[in-house]
């Protein structure tokens, strides 16, 4: 009876942003990513790749509320780098790594139905 | 407990009890005088991929060397945000059959489309107006009548027309230029059962197919499901021979222990497929058993499994889903570019 139309889970309100930053001013170098109408599907990898940077201090990400579509990334980074720079390099990390990633399936289908011929 | 030795380091080991190591452990500074860094290059060598079967529908392979978190980020995304078409509107005519209306029109929607969903667009709004860029039509019309030549005492059903309405009954009705652009296009399968009459009900329905994706409505799903699994290890930690061998073999799922006759002439029992093992760990119940064997599961080494429902391929629903996940990440980074330039003006 109170149930939410399903396609608010993907598609964003009028003048809803997809990204909105907030500065975390209990510590430094440290912001608030909120990705707004999406899910663990891309808070998940993101957190993940962001950990793999060295100059990355923390990194988490939560879904405050299953019926809230978006999800809080935390990200603190050491002096000379900024959250920034470290969400636009993870997310650059992640293009390059999936872009490989369908080459190589590619190949390998293609060995597989030449090996079958 | 903390994975030392070099081998076991992408290791999950299955204990009776726990499971343990289950997150990488390989993340900067985590080693002193190893650089977990993440490396492009160190990435290259370590993906890799092999498909073990492939058909027209299904799909299995390998993906080694990704984090768990693109692993997933993959099957979630081939269950839930690839588009394809399914039926969403129903207007009926007349439906004096025994199933409700709203029921049939459910079972309507989940029957699957032989329609490629890239060629469409998606409907505007609620009420947009049906146009041949973003639907499809389709009607349903059948009548059930009596058989004037069915031998008499036989049974109910034979001596009907159209006792049962098959998914083969509906037709495609082309809208605009439809005809020319597109061909053959029906629901999948033929002989999926949507109703049953008796003499007299009829069927009379009109139904639009629009784009749509799983998280709006799992009709739009385009997998049966999609899967996948982490490689098995079974290391055996001393030798097991004679009736033991044989209880160890009935732990595991068949064909994953192999008992034959060794260099002494005792029956050995040999680990030959831990790759088909289910980890039911029922080795643990027996005690003799349980300090002989180690059970792991490899921890970046997925066995994917993809069943397609639509007209498209395995293979070509993974691409897809590849290519959604880049659009995704494309979208991210524009709207920082774009929040960075606002800041600078």
């Amino acid at each position: 009876m109170n149930a939410p139309p399903a396609f608010e889970s993907f598609l964003l309100y009028d003048g809803e942003k997809k990204i909105e930053i907030k500065k975390d001013t209990k510590v430094p170098n440290a912001a608030h990513f909120t990705v707004n109408k999406e899910d663990h599907t891309l808070g998940n990898i993101l957190r993940a790749q962001l950990l793999k940077d060295p100059k990355v201090l923390f990194a988490g990400y939560k879904v405050a509320h299953p019926l809230e579509h978006k999800f809080v990334l935390r990200v603190q980074t050491t002096e000379d780098h900024s959250p920034k720079d470290a969400f636009t390099n993870a997310i650059t990390d992640l293009m390059s790594e999936v872009s490989l990633l369908e080459e190589r399936f590619k190949v390998a289908i293609r060995d597989k139905q030449q090996g079958i011929e | 407990m903390v994975q030392l030795a070099d081998e076991t380091r992408n290791k999950i080991s299955l204990k009776e009890n726990r499971i343990f190591d289950v997150h990488s452990a390989n993340l900067p500074g985590a080693n002193p005088g190893q650089s977990n860094h993440w490396d492009f290059e160190k990435f290259k060598t370590q993906l890799k991929i092999n498909v073990i079967k492939i058909d027209d529908t299904d799909m299995e392979f390998d993906l080694i060397g990704v984090d768990a978190a693109l692993a997933n980020a993959l099957r979630r995304i081939l269950l839930s945000e690839i588009p394809t078409m399914a039926i969403e509107k129903v207007h009926i005519h007349t439906n004096t059959t025994m199933i409700k209306d709203e029921i049939l029109a459910h079972r309507l929607g989940l029957i699957p489309l032989k329609a490629d969903a890239s060629l469409f667009e998606y409907p505007l709004d609620e009420d947009d107006a049906q146009s041949s860029e973003n639907t499809l039509v389709f009607k349903l019309r059948v009548k059930c009548t009596q058989r004037t030549d069915a031998p008499k005492g036989c049974s109910i059903e034979r001596q009907l027309n159209n006792s049962k309405v098959f998914s083969g009954d509906i037709k495609w009705e082309p809208l605009g230029d439809q005809a020319n652009s597109l061909s053959d296009v029906r629901p999948i399968h033929s002989d999926i059962l949507i109703d049953k009459m008796r003499k007299g009900q009829e069927l009379d329905l009109v139904m639009h197919a629009v784009k749509g994706i799983g998280k709006d409505h799992a009709k739009f799903s385009p997998v049966s499901t999609a899967s996948y699994r982490l490689l098995p290890d079974i290391v055996l930690k001393r030798k097991i021979v004679g009736e033991q061998a044989h209880r160890l073999q009935k732990c595991f799922s068949p064909g994953v222990i192999d008992v034959c006759p060794n260099s002494d002439g005792e029956e050995e029992a040999t680990v030959v497929d831990a790759r088909s093992d289910t980890c039911s760990r029922e080795v643990f119940s027996h005690a003799d058993l349980k300090d002989a064997v180690e059970l792991y599961k490899i921890r970046d080494h997925f066995i994917f499994s993809i069943e397609s429902a639509t007209s498209k391929s395995a293979e070509q629903l993974f691409v897809e889903s590849v290519k959604v996940l880049m659009s995704k990440c494309d979208v991210l980074l524009k709207e920082l570019d774009e929040s960075e330039q606002k800041m600078e003006s």
